[in-house]
């Protein structure tokens, strides 16, 4: 069954569509990530023009995220302080990443800076976590006591000022790191059109110390402010955010998204964030690696004048 | 051989209808196929060749090169081309080469080969062996490979196409021509040409309507989108949030 999406003025196929939404909300659930990052890349790939898969993946990313965080509220696994600190910063940045996007795509190098940055991100990030939990996974197996977790946190996230208290998280740290750390994913989840998930969720374990119980719901929550200004902005400003292929992806991606909420709990957390790697991993080099290869057709058509 | 007609006879004429003038896009739009029927008007009965074609509105266009830099393929600059029509069609009874000349196929911008697509932010003119105002391309050489390039990438996308035995003769001096519209066919309005060549010469000319537009809920969202940006924005988020918190209210009831 075919359908026409009137914004991205291509015919697709709705229940493929259904069908795509429903397995990336899957995986969003489990891992806690929005999915944008594997969603744009397919859209991209099923022939929907790159700017209006970036903008109408953020509608469905926080689709999928509020149908998460919902669940993860009532285990009371979201830290709404901390959220709402890395949403401030989020604002911004996706304020200044609609902005570069469009300098970007004046330019003409839209294209490239999207490939460069799931090279770069998903490859560094994905290869980090890949090699973290094989560690613990082979550590437990040999029977190795776990690796005690240095308390030791670092000393600039206690030297900045501005301190708050995130009860949740059981921190008291400078509001600074957050910030900025929710500004750069708000930039990216304009310019890859991503939710961010895929940084965040390692950078609150790793950077701001969280307790694991309460990055992946937070992180929905963060996702769910950041993408939904985002996809206003890109609307307000691009037009580009097609709301009948947006709503085709969320109905399978909230279905999707609490099935996989479900499913989390059944995994070790080792396993998820290795299987999570392997999927960033491969998506980065896919994305990037075309970087590299002489280009069948040398020349490419940009929509509009600019 | 100038063609001339006996003074006694009324001159050759062409005359043409499509089988439909309005092309709705609606959700169900998967391209669309339209049938153009003609009559030859010739009492002498020459040999005849019609030539049929369809433009889509013009729309200014953008394209880059790959280049490689340090390894890595990057986009050039982009380049605006200008008058390369959003939709091009051109049917004929016989190659369009051997219907008529070089000349007259470039006035009468017949064939993709003959579209007057341009870069006229590329240009600049200059005086070149005391010739003044001789216009020059910043792409140079290479001009006509990124002139080829735009119909190239057109065609792929089924936008351009040439079908030099698209225009048959279904009786004595009843022809027919078929347009397919792609899916990716833009909105607008579009011109159908229809030409009478006789002896290289265009003798008579016919001109057909067609408009492309957006129906029902697809014309809606379209005009709600364009009109009011930031309140369909806040609508699709509100859609989004909604249906996330409605799934997993039904979650929980299960």
């Amino acid at each position: 069954m075919d359908i026409y999406l009137p914004i991205a003025e291509v015919s697709v196929n709705a229940p493929i569509l259904i069908a795509l939404g429903a397995a990336v909300g899957f995986i969003s659930g489990l891992f806690g990530i929005g999915g944008g990052f594997l969603m744009t890349p397919v859209l991209i790939f099923l022939g929907i023009p790159p700017v209006v898969a970036v903008a109408s993946e953020a509608n469905h990313v926080a689709a999928s995220s509020t149908s998460g965080v919902i669940s993860y509220t009532r285990r009371k696994a979201v830290d709404f302080r901390m959220g709402g600190v890395l949403a401030a910063g989020g604002a911004v940045g996706s304020f200044i990443g609609v902005e570069i996007f469009r300098w970007l795509r004046l330019l003409g190098q839209a294209d490239l800076v999207v490939s460069l940055s799931y090279l770069i991100f998903l490859g560094v990030i994905g290869a980090l976590m890949l090699s973290e939990s094989l560690t613990s996974i082979l550590r437990q197996r040999r029977g190795d006591p776990p690796k005690r977790r240095k308390d030791r946190r670092p000393p600039w996230l206690y030297g900045l000022p501005f301190k708050m208290r995130f009860p949740r998280s059981r921190l008291y740290i400078s509001v600074i790191p957050p910030i900025v750390l929710g500004v750069f994913v708000g930039i990216l989840s304009a310019i890859m059109g991503v939710g961010g998930g895929f940084v965040l969720v390692p950078a609150m374990v790793y950077i701001l110390r969280m307790p694991a119980g309460v990055v992946v719901g937070t992180s929905l929550f963060q996702i769910i402010i950041t993408t939904s200004l985002t996809s206003v902005l890109q609307a307000g400003r691009n037009q580009t955010v097609d709301v009948v292929l947006a709503t085709l992806l969320l109905i399978g991606g909230v279905l999707g998204a609490q099935v996989g909420a479900r499913a989390s709990s059944r995994f070790r957390a080792e396993e998820l964030r290795a299987l999570l790697a392997l999927i960033v991993l491969a998506v980065g080099l896919r994305m990037g690696l075309g970087l590299f290869f002489t280009p069948d057709e040398p020349f490419v058509l940009m929509a509009g004048n600019g | 051989m100038p063609y001339a007609a006996p003074p006694e006879t009324p001159p050759a004429a062409v005359s043409a209808a499509l089988t439909t003038t309005n092309v709705r896009v609606t959700s169900s739009f998967r391209g669309a196929r339209i049938v153009l029927y003609g009559a030859v008007f010739d009492p002498t009965a020459q040999p005849s060749d019609v030539v049929v074609i369809v433009r889509g509105p013009d729309a200014p266009l953008r394209m880059a090169r790959k280049t490689r830099v340090a390894g890595v393929w990057v986009n050039s600059r982009p380049v605006v081309f200008e008058g390369a029509p959003g939709f091009y069609m051109a049917a004929s009874t016989r190659p369009l080469g051997e219907i008529a000349s070089f000349g007259t196929l470039r006035r009468l911008g017949a064939g993709v080969d003959h579209l007057a697509i341009n870069a006229p932010l590329e240009e600049r003119t200059e005086t070149r062996y005391g010739v003044r105002d001789v216009v020059v391309s910043r792409l140079g050489q290479d001009y006509l490979d990124w002139r080829r390039a735009v119909v190239r990438l057109k065609e792929q996308s089924g936008l351009y196409a040439a079908d030099e035995q698209g225009v048959t003769f279904v009786d004595r001096g009843l022809f027919k021509a078929e347009i397919d519209l792609p899916t990716a066919a833009p909105i607008g309005v579009y011109t159908a040409e229809i030409f009478l060549f006789q002896n290289g010469q265009p003798v008579s000319r016919r001109m057909r309507g067609l408009t492309v537009e957006k129906a029902g809920i697809e014309r809606a969202l379209y005009l709600f989108a364009h009109n009011r940006p930031w309140s369909y924005g806040l609508v699709s988020v509100a859609i989004a949030l909604a249906a996330g918190w409605a799934a997993s209210v039904a979650f929980r009831r299960n």
